[in-house]
């Protein structure tokens, strides 16, 4: 989060690109327009986050477009799975849900003799979603913490296990919240639990299901249901809440703008992690596939995905970090 | 199990006559033996026996039925529906599903009163209907719902235009203008829509073209610079920087890779000539909202006027779209074009599969019952391999990931690939390893049925054969395995059967979501095992459970579902025609 805050502190004024309504997410129009180069061939093999599953694949569309003969492997089964990936040489894409763990980085570093890079591609809204009939308008940290979390690390003074308790009224008051998470592998999971949970534990009751559209599916057929996921993952049938970070604290609505200026509380990147030895140059196929996902279409394909594009400085600084400036 | 697809001389075919057995007879008896107990008379156990069968077969109809049903109608063209709300936002699309509900009081006391009286008076309950709305490059969102009580009507425009792109996912609208060149040719939509039909065809065909030069030609270029910049890497490995040979590979690589840059550009002028003849065209549509949207023709899949179809145009609209789904690569992160990598990778990996465990099977199965002598050692092997099919998939897929992937192939890859390093090439999931895991784990099957059909040839016959003077193996060759060649295809059939629905041990070891590069291609050497390929058991996966437009893939579950299980029923009947054929050319030659 902080990582998050001081990037994107650093660029909102340039963000908020003076569009008045947010209804059609843009692209930053500074952005580079990628033109291909010769010689590129090769696997482009990911194995990361399920978050950014679809996105690899729209971005492994796009790049294949331009360059036919490069094979593609994208697999998808949670953030936990990328670093792991990288250090055996399985793969050379980790997308990430969220920053590595110094755990993950000094394995790495003790493979290879530095640290993995980690590249932010796109914004992610982690959203908490509930059925579409339900009238709540929006929860604060603490009430979802007493929702999710068995330890309150967040200071409720006991749980919430009925909608009542989270001020509805009628038939929702007697009825039993029923939860749905990610699996342990996955980065939302993680990020979920570090953020709005104070670090605490998840209920045993939260279902965890392999994806993200698993539990905005659960949700979904679930009247009482309430879950966590990617805000690119929203259909029609779920309902994203407003949060705050205070019990009492303005309620934040998941819409673009406030992702971007920072003050919805579950912003985050979604990171690529590679492995770059610092100082060097990429091979053609990595570069290139960098420097498509930095580039306007690159961006577009994040927007296709219902996530939202980094700015023009941001892709700057990320390229820069690998060595790549023209 | 194998008991149940014995051929039928050997069941015996008295049950079928006792059921049968004439009802009245039955009747007969009852009448004289009034004293007996229910139990005795045996029938309370033929209605449950028969009622177990009766649960089973319901069962296998309605999951087949739902499937089909539901997998048979996604492609059905649907009209195109405009609702007007009572806002006035106008929302124009296809009513996917609908709903009743109960609104919440919050939203009830909201409404006017005549509406709420009306729910009222209908117990509270109200209607809602899912349309899909599509343009998502416009609105960010794919489907709306809208509650009955909230529209004021629905109309079906004449002119509503379904679009499917390349990208962006379906558009609704109506066309409004045809510009060639930038200029307006037509300004109806009837016009707009002769034109588009006049130039849609033509368009794609250069699209296609396009998109073979890129494969084809482009990919021929750069696997000529591929190949000599590892050749230069493995100079540099084997010999070292200062060494001759690095300086010959780096000439030769520099060589070709500015031959290749001529031939690039040369192709990339094909291209960007056809995009540029593509470009010409172009379409304008409006949508309901009164947006405009210019789309190029060569973005196009297919368009519809839905509201003017007639049957024939349903029809073949629906053939051209399954046609699309079987022979076509997926787009849009799966969610939309078709499945061949899919189906491709399904078929290769369970005939691969076979090919290895079939002779493995016979093999051990021909010493457990014709060689090893009987025994503590004997049996514990056979127990053990009764127990490994009891293990479940995903324990292999472990190990298939473990073992093949990691140690075998990754020693593969230091010896012999180094120069890819450290991009693996056999060190990850692939077809070869997905097809040994799988044989793996269907070698017991294979194992027991053998064996059982070994031990059901009769010992006579083999003792005939000693008599005569044959030896071991001249027996087991010409009289023990034609006997039992059925029983060995039976085994063969099932561990088919098994191997193609498995999908769990995939995950592990090369099903991947997106690979539309095929593992057997027309390039040397030809079969690509260290390929990773796309799985129809995964992709049913992958739609239903991490689809980022979860709606829009629902429909298309069912639909790989039930390609799924038209497949795995056409390779077990090919089995089947096969062991019949092999049955028929065994007992002719018999006697």
């Amino acid at each position: 989060m902080s990582k998050f805050r001081s990037i994107v502190a650093a660029v909102c004024a340039v963000v908020l690109m003076a569009a008045p309504a947010f209804a059609q997410v843009s692209v930053d129009p500074n952005l580079p327009d990628y033109t291909p180069v010769s010689g590129v061939v090769g696997n482009i093999k990911s194995v990361g986050s399920d978050t950014m599953n679809n996105m690899m694949t729209l971005w492994a569309e796009g790049f294949k477009t331009m360059y036919p003969n490069v094979q593609v492997e994208i697999e998808g089964k949670g953030s936990s799975t990328a670093p792991p990936s990288l250090i055996s040489a399985t793969s050379n894409f980790g997308p990430m849900s969220r920053a590595t763990k110094s755990k993950e980085d000094d394995a790495f570093e003790k493979r290879f003799g530095y640290k993995p890079t980690q590249l932010p591609t796109s914004i992610d809204m982690l959203a908490v979603y509930v059925n579409k009939d339900n009238p709540i308008e929006g929860l604060s940290f603490p009430q979802v913490d007493a929702i999710f979390s068995k330890s309150r690390k967040l200071g409720m003074a006991s749980s919430i296990d009925k909608w009542g308790q989270a001020g509805l009224t009628g038939a929702w008051a007697n009825a039993p919240i029923s939860l749905y998470g990610r699996n342990s592998a996955s980065g939302t999971y993680g990020y979920f639990k570090k953020h709005a949970l104070g670090k605490g534990d998840y209920r045993d009751s939260v279902k965890e299901q392999p994806g993200s559209s698993a539990v905005v599916q659960g949700v979904a057929s679930d009247k009482y249901g309430i879950g966590y996921s990617g805000i690119g993952y929203k259909t029609a049938d779920v309902k994203a809440i407003a949060l705050s970070k205070e019990e009492g604290g303005k309620l934040i609505p998941a819409t673009p703008e406030y992702a971007y200026t920072g003050d919805y509380p579950l912003s985050r990147f979604l990171w690529l992690t590679v492995n770059y030895k610092p100082g060097s140059q990429l091979e053609p196929l990595r570069k290139e596939f960098i420097k498509y996902i930095f580039s306007k279409q690159g961006q577009m394909d994040v927007v296709k995905d219902g996530y939202y594009p980094i700015t023009a400085q941001i892709a700057k600084k990320a390229l820069a970090s690998v060595n790549i400036h023209d | 199990m194998s008991t149940t697809l014995k051929e039928p001389q050997n069941t015996p075919a008295l049950p079928r006559e006792i059921i049968r057995g004439s009802m009245s007879a039955r009747k007969k008896a009852r009448g004289n033996r009034g004293g007996r107990s229910l139990l005795a008379k045996g029938e309370p156990m033929l209605w449950l026996t028969g009622g177990g069968l009766v649960v089973a077969v319901v069962m296998i109809i309605a999951l087949l039925t739902l499937v089909i049903i539901q997998g048979a109608v996604t492609f059905w063209p649907k009209p195109v529906v405009q609702f007007t709300l009572k806002d006035n936002t106008i929302y124009m699309g296809e009513v996917t599903r609908d709903d009743t509900y109960k609104p919440e009081p919050g939203v009830l006391n909201s409404l006017p009163a005549d509406v709420q009286a009306d729910i009222a008076a209908n117990e509270g309950w109200a209607h809602r209907e899912l349309v899909r709305t599509g343009n998502f490059d416009l609105t960010n969102t794919h489907f709306h719902w809208v509650e009955d009580f909230n529209s004021q009507g629905q109309t079906l425009p004449k002119w509503a235009t379904v679009i499917e792109r390349n990208s962006w996912g379906r558009f609704y609208g109506m066309p409004k203008s045809f510009l060639i060149d930038g200029k307006v040719v037509a300004d109806t939509p009837q016009a707009a829509w002769a034109e588009y039909i006049k130039y849609h065809d033509e368009v794609r065909e250069r699209w296609h073209e396009r998109r073979g030069l890129e494969k084809h030609d482009i990919g021929r270029e750069s696997r000529k610079v591929d190949h000599a910049r590892l050749e230069m890497k493995s100079a540099l490995l084997e010999h070292g920087k200062d060494s001759a040979e690095y300086r010959e590979a780096q000439a030769n690589y520099d060589a070709i890779e500015a031959q290749v840059n001529v031939a690039y550009a040369r192709i990339r002028e094909e291209i960007n000539a056809l995009n540029a003849e593509n470009d010409r065209y172009q379409l304008v549509m409006e949508t309901a909202q009164g947006q405009e949207k210019q789309l190029g023709l060569a973005e196009i899949v297919r368009a519809y006027p839905a509201n003017q179809l007639g049957l024939g145009g349903k029809i073949s609209l629906y053939l051209s779209r399954w046609w699309e789904f079987l022979s076509d690569e997926p787009r849009e992160a799966n969610s939309e074009g078709g499945v061949f990598p899919a189906i491709f990778g399904t078929v290769a990996m369970t005939l691969i599969m076979s090919v290895l465990v079939v002779p493995f099977g016979v093999l051990a199965s021909l010493y457990l019952r014709e060689y090893a002598k009987a025994g503590p050692m004997i049996s514990a092997v056979r127990i053990a391999i009764n127990n490994l099919a009891g293990v479940p998939s995903i324990v292999f897929g472990v190990f298939g990931l473990g073992f093949f992937c990691y140690v075998v192939g990754g020693t593969i890859d230091e010896v012999f690939f180094k120069a890819s390093l450290p991009n693996p090439t056999f060190g990850t999931g692939g077809l070869l390893w997905a097809a040994l895991t799988l044989a793996l784990l269907t070698l017991p099957v294979v194992i027991v049925s053998t064996e059982e059909a070994l031990a059901a040839v009769p010992g006579s016959m083999r003792e005939g054969s000693y008599g005569c003077g044959a030896s071991k193996w001249q027996t087991i060759r010409r009289i023990v395995l034609p006997r039992a060649m059925p029983g060995v295809m039976t085994g063969a059939i099932l561990a088919m059967a098994r191997g193609a629905g498995e999908v769990a041990p995939l995950m592990l070891v090369g099903a991947v979501k997106l690979a539309p590069e095929l593992p057997i291609d027309g390039v040397y050497p030809f079969l690509h095992a260290q390929r990773s390929f796309m799985h129809l058991g995964f992709h049913v996966y992958d739609l239903g459970f991490q689809s980022q437009n979860a709606e829009a893939a629902k429909p298309m579950v069912f639909t790989t579902t039930l390609l799924l299980i038209c497949i795995v029923a056409f390779l077990n009947l090919f089995a089947i025609w096969l062991r019949a054929r092999l049955r028929r050319k065994f007992v002719s030659s018999q006697f």
